[in-house]
């Protein structure tokens, strides 16, 4: 064959082959959102399958994940959420970030606390040195779920690993308080006092103050309610005082707050108010 | 009669691949082949006999130099389908049988597909195959692949058959069995071309001869021509006559159990020798003339590079 | 016709190959394989099986078409018996040509026994024939047949080790190729930007024949794709083929 129409079937087959290939890219071609999620492997399985190339493969994915678990077009994306970073801790274990990332697009984007409980548990079981994870545990139930109960347990979680903050035996002491639990409220809240006082840090010494002041108030409180429906049950209203209230035997004895104050009370609505305990 | 082959300042060099030099193989060769004769191409390992054929057949692109075939341009169709080729230490698909192999080169040459069978097996009976027709290629001997080798060079009853050393491999049967075969194809009018190192054979076949050293011919012409007649020296075994006497005429070689060989250079002294063998009554046993051989002109002409 | 003959008698030659054979091997076990995967896998079970099994036949036939396309012409090159055929009245691109469609004949009954196997292993697990599958294997012998001519084309420049290491950079582009794409967005316009962009028009997309993902989810293809990425397969392999003959032209055998 001749060189010249060896050369020109060159060029003429390489213009049409880029021609058709800017073609091709420029038809939208349908894809699933999400289709590359059809079949997940355990991370076992996978684990074996790279070839010890583990820790890059839970890079990839987590990297991958990232972007999949952003994109709002991908109808149910949170579905195998759990799985895709079970997948990841299982490959490597010890890398932090897709726990917690995961834990935020389960709570915030997925508002699913289980799941986001689950992968934070999951970084705890396998990095038990970690107080992180169950701090944001309790963080997110606190703060989205405003459940101290779960909150509270976390925390305590918290609070038992060396090197946890300080911060979280506050937490700790609030949850119970918000749960109502003034006992183990206010026994927390001493030994926060006490500590800071032997530390000699005057900040956290005067937040714990403030706290014990208001859960004793509430304590108190609770006890002046107990009193005043007793009374309103035998009387059907409200003492004018409080005063009057200990006379009549419902109350043995009016409490003051810690600071020597007496409590507020509005006959009208029988409603015992004390200090705003943060302006003390 | 015109030249079945004709090659005119061939020069091919090649760029070995460390050095980065160039390598000349051919520097210029010429010769030319007539129709119906039989050539010798001759030459030391190396000397570039291979290369030659190589560019003839297209196989290789000569630097400068022209080649023409049957008077045709040696790279048309035309030219390759009048000739005939056998590589040395042939090499053929493992996997065909015989008959399978000599078919597809007949496809390739478009031979009538009627005519295929006809003429694989005259082939294979010509160069004693026939047994050997469904047999694999991977199963064939050196010889029998260097037969093989000869039925598909054969295959388009090519004007000029190119051979590079044909005969190597082969018993001395079969190497005269192959000499048989290039002598009918002289005698059916077809043109031979004979690269080989085996002197002994081209000297018994070839009509012409060229000698190529160190990618130069250094020798080209009839064989006759190029090796004189003369006798080199004469021997002969005597008995009866004591090789003092005998030592005037000539060297004497060996004496054993009362013959003495003789190593007569001179004609005249062979002459006188006879006389004396005739007067004194003694015998001879042998008068062997010794001319120049093939071998000789080569290794001389070798040596002289 | 001459380049007939010498794609039968490749052909001949190939399917001998034993190596062939072990690569079928590997796919069956491979598809078989994917059985495995589906039971250890978290979705629709039939979607990876295809979906394992047309990456199976593609990547193994990809290998079959390497592993033949290098080896090719340096084994006539090595073993001399091409001297013998060029010695005869053939033009050397017909030689080419005639081990090309001899090579992709012989992946032709390769893929149809691998594709069998396949088709009958999904037969098995949902009863049913998808026929977007048969697109999807079509397509896969496009894309074979325009890497057994690259492997070709390698394999007249160079030795069997380094064509195939060559044809194989040439399949991992050919599917990465995309990734040019996004990096394209992030340049600024200008002149690095067009060479770029001419680049990657260039380099072979291989993705083009992938249609895995449409038919496993039984989404519509535009007609005119299938007809584009045919057109583009085919001309790529002209190209390829082209360029091949034009070195192969000039060659010396010593």
């Amino acid at each position: 064959m001749k060189k010249k129409f060896l050369i020109i079937l060159l060029i003429l087959s390489c213009a049409t082959f880029m021609g058709l290939k800017i073609k091709l890219d420029n038809i939208p071609r349908k894809t699933v959102p999400g289709s590359s999620f059809i079949y997940i492997p355990s991370g076992k399985f996978l684990k074996y399958a790279t070839f010890g190339y583990s820790s890059l493969m839970a890079d990839l994915i987590y990297v991958w994940s990232i972007q999949y678990f952003s994109d709002q077009k991908i109808p149910n994306r949170f579905d195998y959420l759990d799985h895709v970073f079970s997948i990841i801790a299982e490959l490597d274990p010890r890398y932090f970030d897709p726990y917690q990332i995961g834990a935020i697009f389960a709570v915030y984007d997925a508002r699913d606390f289980e799941t986001c409980e689950k992968i934070l548990n999951r970084g705890l079981e396998k990095n038990p040195g970690e107080w992180i994870f169950p701090f944001q545990a309790g963080h997110y139930a606190q703060m989205l779920l405003k459940d101290y109960k779960i909150a509270q347990k976390y925390f305590k979680k918290t609070m038992e690993i060396e090197g946890s903050p300080a911060m979280a035996k506050r937490l700790y002491a609030n949850a119970a308080f918000e749960q109502t639990d003034y006992k183990t409220a206010m026994r927390n809240w001493v030994e926060v006092y006490q500590m800071a006082e032997a530390e000699s840090d005057e900040r956290v010494r005067k937040i714990a103050a403030n706290h014990i002041y208001r859960t004793q108030a509430s304590i108190d409180i609770e006890s002046i309610n107990e009193g005043l429906n007793k009374y309103k049950e035998q009387f059907g209203h409200y003492p004018e005082e409080l005063s009057k209230l200990a006379a009549s035997g419902f109350l043995a004895e009016i409490p003051r707050d810690l600071d020597g104050n007496e409590y507020k009370y509005d006959p009208e609505t029988g409603e015992v108010k004390s200090e705003l305990w943060w302006k003390r | 009669m015109g030249n079945a082959l004709k090659i005119t300042g061939l020069f091919k060099s090649f760029k070995s691949e460390f050095l980065r030099k160039n390598i000349e193989i051919l520097k210029g060769i010429s010769l030319s082949v007539e129709e119906g004769e039989i050539f010798g191409y001759l030459g030391p390992n190396g000397a570039g006999k291979t290369t030659t054929l190589k560019c003839i057949l297209g196989l290789i692109f000569p630097d400068k130099g022209e080649i023409e075939i049957l008077g045709l341009p040696y790279l048309s169709l035309k030219a390759k389908a009048r000739i005939g080729f056998l590589p040395e230490n042939p090499y053929f698909y493992d996997y065909l049988t015989a008959s399978e192999f000599l078919r597809f080169y007949c496809q390739l040459h478009q031979i009538k597909k009627a005519d295929i069978e006809e003429k694989t097996s005259t082939l294979l009976s010509l160069v004693g195959l026939e047994k050997s027709s469904s047999l694999q290629l991977r199963k064939f001997s050196k010889g029998m692949l260097q037969r093989i080798g000869l039925a598909q060079a054969l295959l388009n009853e090519p004007e000029l058959v190119l051979l590079d050393e044909p005969l190597g491999g082969l018993d001395p049967l079969g190497r005269k069995e192959i000499r048989d075969i290039i002598v009918r194809l002289k005698e059916e009018g077809k043109t031979v071309f004979l690269s080989s190192h085996i002197l002994q054979d081209i000297e018994m076949v070839c009509d012409r001869v060229a000698i190529i050293v160190s990618g130069q011919i250094i020798n080209q012409g009839r064989l006759h021509d190029l090796i004189s007649q003369k006798i080199l020296f004469t021997e002969t075994t005597i008995s009866g006559i004591k090789e003092e006497e005998l030592k005037k005429y000539g060297e004497c070689v060996s004496s054993y159990g009362g013959r003495t060989l003789i190593k007569i250079t001179d004609e005249k002294k062979v002459e006188k020798i006879l006389e004396l063998v005739h007067t004194k009554k003694a015998k001879i046993h042998s008068l062997v003339p010794r001319t120049e051989s093939l071998e000789d002109l080569f290794v001389g002409t070798v040596k002289q590079e | 016709m001459k380049i007939t003959a010498i794609a039968l008698n490749t052909f001949k030659e190939a399917i001998r190959d034993r190596i062939l054979y072990l690569l079928l091997f590997f796919a069956v076990v491979s598809l078989i394989f994917s059985r495995l995967l589906a039971i250890l896998a978290v979705g629709d079970r039939v979607k990876i099986i295809m979906d394992v099994g047309l990456a199976s036949l593609s990547l193994f036939g990809a290998l079959m078409a390497i592993l033949m396309g290098t080896s090719l012409v340096f084994k006539e090159i090595d073993k001399k018996t091409i001297y013998t055929l060029l010695s005869k009245p053939i033009h050397r691109y017909q030689f080419l040509l005639g081990k090309f469609f001899g090579l992709i004949l012989t992946l032709l009954v390769m893929l149809f026994f691998m594709s069998l196997i396949f088709i009958v292993i999904v037969l098995l697990h949902s009863g049913r024939i998808e026929w977007g599958m048969f697109a999807a294997l079509a397509f896969i012998f496009l894309e074979l047949c325009l890497i057994t001519a690259v492997a070709m084309f390698f394999s007249c420049i160079s030795s069997p080790i380094l064509s195939s290491v060559f044809s194989l950079s040439f399949y991992l582009i050919g599917h990465l190729s995309w990734g040019l794409e996004t990096l394209i967005n992030k340049i600024k316009p200008g002149f690095g930007k067009t060479i770029v962009q001419v680049l990657y028009t260039l380099i072979p997309d291989l993705e083009n024949f992938n249609f895995k993902t449409e038919i496993v989810h039984h989404l519509p293809v535009p007609p005119q794709v299938f007809l584009y990425a045919t057109i583009y397969g085919i001309m790529y392999t002209l190209f390829v083929l082209t360029a091949a003959m034009l070195v192969f032209r000039k060659r010396d055998f010593v």
